[in-house]
């Protein structure tokens, strides 16, 4: 595929699940959101301010930076919150993956819809463990903290290599590269999905699109 | 969750972020997505559509295509339809009459059957309903590919027109590495490809052949299961296109595949924790295929009879001689193929090769076939001459019933005859012309070489370059066996398969899951046995058969003269680009010092310049001269170090006066590149260095001077090959025991035997070489090419009387008294001879 991707593993225990997850996507985020563009004349434009916030896990010891933004906080924490169900619901041995990624659209010709290609996949694989004790969970508690904290500087190691982003947009093309849709922030067009145990590979839908696909392209 | 908030907020009064004042100080300009070609999802089908779009020479060709080979469809089935169900035979034969009033001619409306019997006849009928709706669906399938590829193409099109800046009337114009030079340059602009900020041809190859560099693999490992010894034929190879496709559905793209997508293997099948499991899977998953193929084989066994009946019977009405003729047969395709070769560099060079090997073929004619067609012709010939000549008297006899009908056959008769007869005047020498073949298809197992004019060779041989008759009989047969091999023995192997396609996979950064056979890493996949000794980690069964990775490895980098190869590579295409190198120079002064001795006998010597003439073509007879005298110099102990080395000298000359004319065109355009012109003068030897030179500095300008220079590429591959495959037949001979090597060496000298068929080919081997194996005197071959290259005078004098002895037995094909003599000079050791001759030598100095 022509996109990068990262994959970041993490073993919590179960009602750590959130937190963690919650810290590592609103990291990612923090690096991949700009200011709110305002366009002006001459095809220039200027960038609006971000705001951040520094926000303290309950069960893990851990303090993550975020986008101050309510509404970008909101779509991730239920994305993450159904995740969390799934993982619970699934009954297996808590295996999950749950993924962010950074697309952008592109417009096509008449008998295809619109693209979204992908340029760079964020994969976090969760393994959910459970502990005895309550003393175990203190350690956890601490062992997940420093993991996360060695996580988040991994992430910002990879976004701060020169590698592809999307060329910046002239106004009647930012919808295709960035999510407009929020009033404070401006985050690059993303997609979060999940996936609980690495079943035998992808959904069946993309199964059948794919089936399709190679008919036609044979 | 506590919230501490920090000083970092947001400015709520969003129009006014800058303090005031300073409103333009902070201003973006927006680069905006000027192309729409940066960033392309799926680069494999990308650069695979350029490729074809190349290849089938513009949007209005391949549309035209594609449009007739629908209607092709469509004819088939309505015309085979209309015969058997439309047409009133009776009519036609006269058996029945026609109630005409106005005239008595039959004509051919007559015959048809009126429309509404018609359709009756085909609605009663179940089978030609059958046959129709599963032709109507696929056809359907078909219609819908072609409006899809249409779509598809069309983006390529203006990919083309756009970001390459050329039109599609110019398309054909253009070489493939123009095309891929341009898609490189384009990479810096528009950023194809995310991961790297630039592409290299090897990327490109890697994602247009992916898959075939795997089959490709996959065959040199011998894991396909297409090779079988079938009890009354013996060793046969059955590898056809409903085969290749089967093991590509189930490989690479099917439902189920081994990989996930164009560009992955799928995570499971990279690990070796549970391969058993995995080759369980693949096993059913064979199985239930080649179920599938069972039961749709009648299908598809209709199809094939339809097809090959309708694009066939013209063919071979026309020229019946035809069927006699050979192609490569798809299993030769995989097996001579590089890795990373295009399909028409491939295609180039197989027909090339063409014209020697079925030479070659034609060398074998069974005498008692001859016998029988000679007669048989002559029977065949006097009666189609008296009928012929009845016909002239009075054309009459033509309306007497079937004459016409004999007449036909005859001919035909007489032509198939025909092939079997050997023309009187061809020369054969088939281990020259092995030679000259193995120039062009780079590949060929050891055991052919001294060999060249055994049955058991020339049957090999046919496996790779088949009758098109044996062609076309085993497509229509494949619908029926595909299955057998899938179920029976494809599954046997899913082990192997596994893996192997663990295995062999790496990830490259910015190409995906390649073949690692691919990458032509020679310390990776090399064999010692093929100049990579030292180089290479591989364990046996890492190494590459055939030498196939430094073969792939030259003939890549010799093609694309701008790609650099990895360090180990670059030493390894150096070293051997070095030897070659020497070896001209070498070879010339030898020429120089014994140039009068043998300018007696040198016209003589034809065969062997033959590949130093069939791969310059026409040279000036200067060179051609050198290349006799090269090749008989050296001749007893590296034939063919001496013929590549000569050829590529006798090709010098020729290829400056090429230079001349590329240059020439490039001086028309406003950027006159002398760069060339020099570089065109400066090669004796090794020629890269001047077409680097030239295709740098004018890659976007003549067109003529990128086809030229093509073409010397190919003609630079095949001295590698030849030279390659001299040096190991050199390297393993010398491992071999003294026994086996004077075995080789007397197989050899039998070769000078006629190969008509009858002549005795077999002299009692041990008679042969009754003393001559001294310690010093085994090891003298592999000495000899070490230091008499590199040595001086005496050296080269003490090989210079080699030739008189070996001269005796080269191989003269027509001159037949000749051989018998050599034949009789046999029994002298080689090696001895050199102790008759030291008074020339003195005489020389």
């Amino acid at each position: 595929m022509n996109c990068r991707s990262e994959v970041l593993e993490v073993s919590v225990e179960g009602r750590q699940v959130d937190e963690a997850m919650l810290a590592l996507l609103h990291t990612i985020l923090l690096h991949r959101s700009t200011g709110k563009f305002h366009y002006k004349k001459e095809g220039t434009y200027s960038i609006g301010t971000v705001g951040t916030q520094d926000i303290d896990c309950d069960f893990i010891d851990f303090t993550f930076v975020r986008v101050s933004s309510e509404e970008l906080d909101r779509a991730i924490r239920k994305a993450v919150g159904e995740f969390k169900e799934a993982l619970s619901n699934s009954g297996s041995d808590g295996m999950g993956q749950i993924s962010l990624e950074f697309y952008q659209k592109k417009k096509s010709r008449w008998p295809f819809s619109d693209e979204c290609i992908p340029w760079e996949v964020w994969s976090i694989k969760v393994n959910v463990v459970n502990l005895a004790n309550e003393q175990e969970r203190q350690i956890c508690r601490e062992k997940v903290g420093e993991k996360l904290g060695e996580k988040v500087i991994n992430i910002v190691e990879v976004i701060s290599r020169h590698e592809y982003l999307p060329k910046m947009p002239t106004q009647s093309e930012v919808d295709n590269v960035f999510d407009t849709s929020l009033k404070d922030v401006q985050p690059y067009l993303y997609k979060i999905t999940y996936q609980i145990t690495d079943s035998l590979g992808t959904s069946v839908s993309t199964t059948m699109r794919r089936l399709i696909k190679d008919t036609l392209a044979l | 969750m506590a919230h501490f908030d920090t000083e970092y907020q947001r400015l709520e009064t969003s129009y006014n972020d800058s303090p005031p004042g300073e409103e333009n100080l902070l201003v973006h300009v927006p680069e905006g997505s000027k192309s729409q070609w940066h960033h392309i999802e799926n680069l494999d089908l990308f650069f695979q559509r350029i490729y074809n779009l190349h290849q089938k020479n513009g949007f209005t060709c391949m549309l035209l295509g594609e449009i007739f080979e629908l209607v092709q469809l469509v004819f088939v089935v309505t015309f085979t339809v209309f015969l058997v169900n439309c047409v009133d035979y009776d009519i036609l034969f006269a058996n029945k009459l026609v109630n005409h009033t106005d005239s008595s001619k039959v004509t051919l409306p007559d015959a048809f059957l009126p429309v509404d019997v018609c359709g009756a006849r085909i609605r009663d009928n179940v089978f030609v309903i059958f046959i129709l709706v599963i032709s109507g669906v696929f056809w359907l399938h078909r219609l819908i590919k072609f409006i899809y590829n249409i779509c598809c193409y069309w983006e390529i099109r203006s990919f083309y027109i756009n970001a390459l800046k050329m039109s599609m009337a110019d398309l054909p114009y253009f070489t493939w590495q123009e095309m891929q030079a341009r898609i490189v340059e384009i990479q810096k602009e528009h950023q194809i490809c995310i991961h790297k900020k630039e592409l290299t041809e090897l990327d490109i190859y890697h994602r247009i052949l992916r898959f075939k560099n795997y089959m490709v693999a996959m065959v040199n490992k011998s894991l396909l299961p297409v090779r079988f010894r079938a009890p009354l034929l013996g060793d046969i190879v059955f590898y056809t296109r409903g085969l290749k496709y089967n093991f590509e559905l189930i490989f690479f793209w099917g439902p189920g595949s081994l990989f996930e997508n164009e560009w992955s293997l799928k995570p499971e099948y990279k690990r070796g924790s549970n391969r058993l499991e995995l080759a369980d899977k693949l096993s059913t998953r064979i199985l239930w295929i080649g179920v599938a193929n069972l039961l749709l084989c009648p299908v598809i066994l209709i199809w094939q009879i339809l097809y090959a009946f309708f694009s066939y019977t013209e063919v071979i009405k026309r020229e019946p001689g035809s069927l006699g003729a050979r192609c490569w047969s798809l299993y030769g395709r995989c097996y001579l193929r590089h890795f990373n070769e295009l399909d028409h560099e491939l295609m180039s060079r197989l027909s090339k090769g063409y014209k020697a090997s079925s030479k070659y073929m034609n060398c074998f004619m069974s005498p008692l076939l001859t016998v029988v067609a000679k007669n048989v012709a002559f029977f065949a010939g006097s009666i189609l001459a008296v009928l012929i000549a009845l016909t002239i008297y009075d054309e009459d006899v033509l309306a007497v019933e079937h004459v016409l009908t004999s007449i036909t056959l005859l001919g035909v008769c007489i032509t198939v005859c025909r092939s079997f007869i050997p023309d009187k005047h061809l020369v054969f020498c088939p281990e020259q012309l092995l030679k000259v073949i193995l120039a062009h298809i780079h590949y060929m197992p050891d055991h052919w070489q001294g060999n060249a004019h055994r049955y058991e060779t020339r049957d090999e041989f046919a496996q790779l370059f088949q009758y098109k008759a044996v062609f076309i009989m085993e497509e229509l047969l494949s619908p029926v066996i595909t299955p057998f091999i899938l179920i029976f023995c494809l599954r046997r192997k899913s082990l192997e398969i596994i893996d192997f396609f663990r295995n062999f996979t790496v990830e490259v950064v910015g190409v995906g899951d390649t073949c690692s056979f691919a990458q032509m890493d020679v310390r990776q996949h090399g064999h010692p046995a093929w100049m990579s000794a030292g180089k290479t980690e591989a364990s046996i069964y890492q190494q590459a058969e055939d030498g196939k990775t430094e073969l792939s490895l030259m003939h890549f980098a010799i093609t694309n003269p701008h790609w650099q190869p990895p360090r180990e590579s670059t030493n390894f295409i150096s070293q051997l680009k070095e030897k070659v190198h020497r070896e001209a120079i070498c070879g010339q002064q030898g020429i120089l010092t014994e140039n009068h001795i043998f300018s007696s006998i040198q016209s003589e010597s034809e065969p062997h310049s033959l590949i130093a003439n069939l791969l310059v073509g026409p040279p000036s007879l200067a060179s051609l001269n050198l290349g006799r005298e090269a090749s008989m110099t050296n001749h007893v102990v590296d034939v063919g170090l001496a013929d590549g080395a000569s050829a590529l000298r006798s090709f010098s000359p020729l290829s400056t006066s090429q230079h001349l004319r590329s240059s020439y065109a490039s001086t028309r355009l406003p950027r006159s590149d002398s760069a060339a012109l020099g570089g065109g003068r400066a090669m004796v030897g090794s020629g890269t260095d001047a077409r680097t030179a030239s295709s740098g500095s004018s890659a976007w300008e003549g067109q003529l001077n990128s086809m030229v220079l093509s073409e010397y590429a190919s003609t630079e591959m095949s001295i590698h090959a030849v030279y390659m495959h001299e040096l190991h037949k050199q390297q393993s001979r010398g491992q071999l025991s003294r026994h086996t090597w004077h075995r080789q060496d007397s197989d050899e000298s039998s070769e000078g035997i006629p190969d008509d068929g009858e002549a005795p080919r077999n002299l009692p081997r041990s008679n042969t070489f009754p003393c001559a194996g001294t310690p010093q005197q085994e090891g003298a071959p592999l000495h000899n090419t070490a230091q008499r290259r590199y040595g001086g005078t005496t050296e080269s004098l003490s090989g210079g009387s080699r030739p008189m002895a070996r001269f005796s037995r080269i191989p003269m094909g027509g001159w037949a008294e000749e051989a018998q003599a050599s034949r009789l000079h046999d029994p002298v050791p080689e090696e001895g001879s050199e102790d008759e001759l030291p008074p020339h030598i003195h005489k020389v100095t």
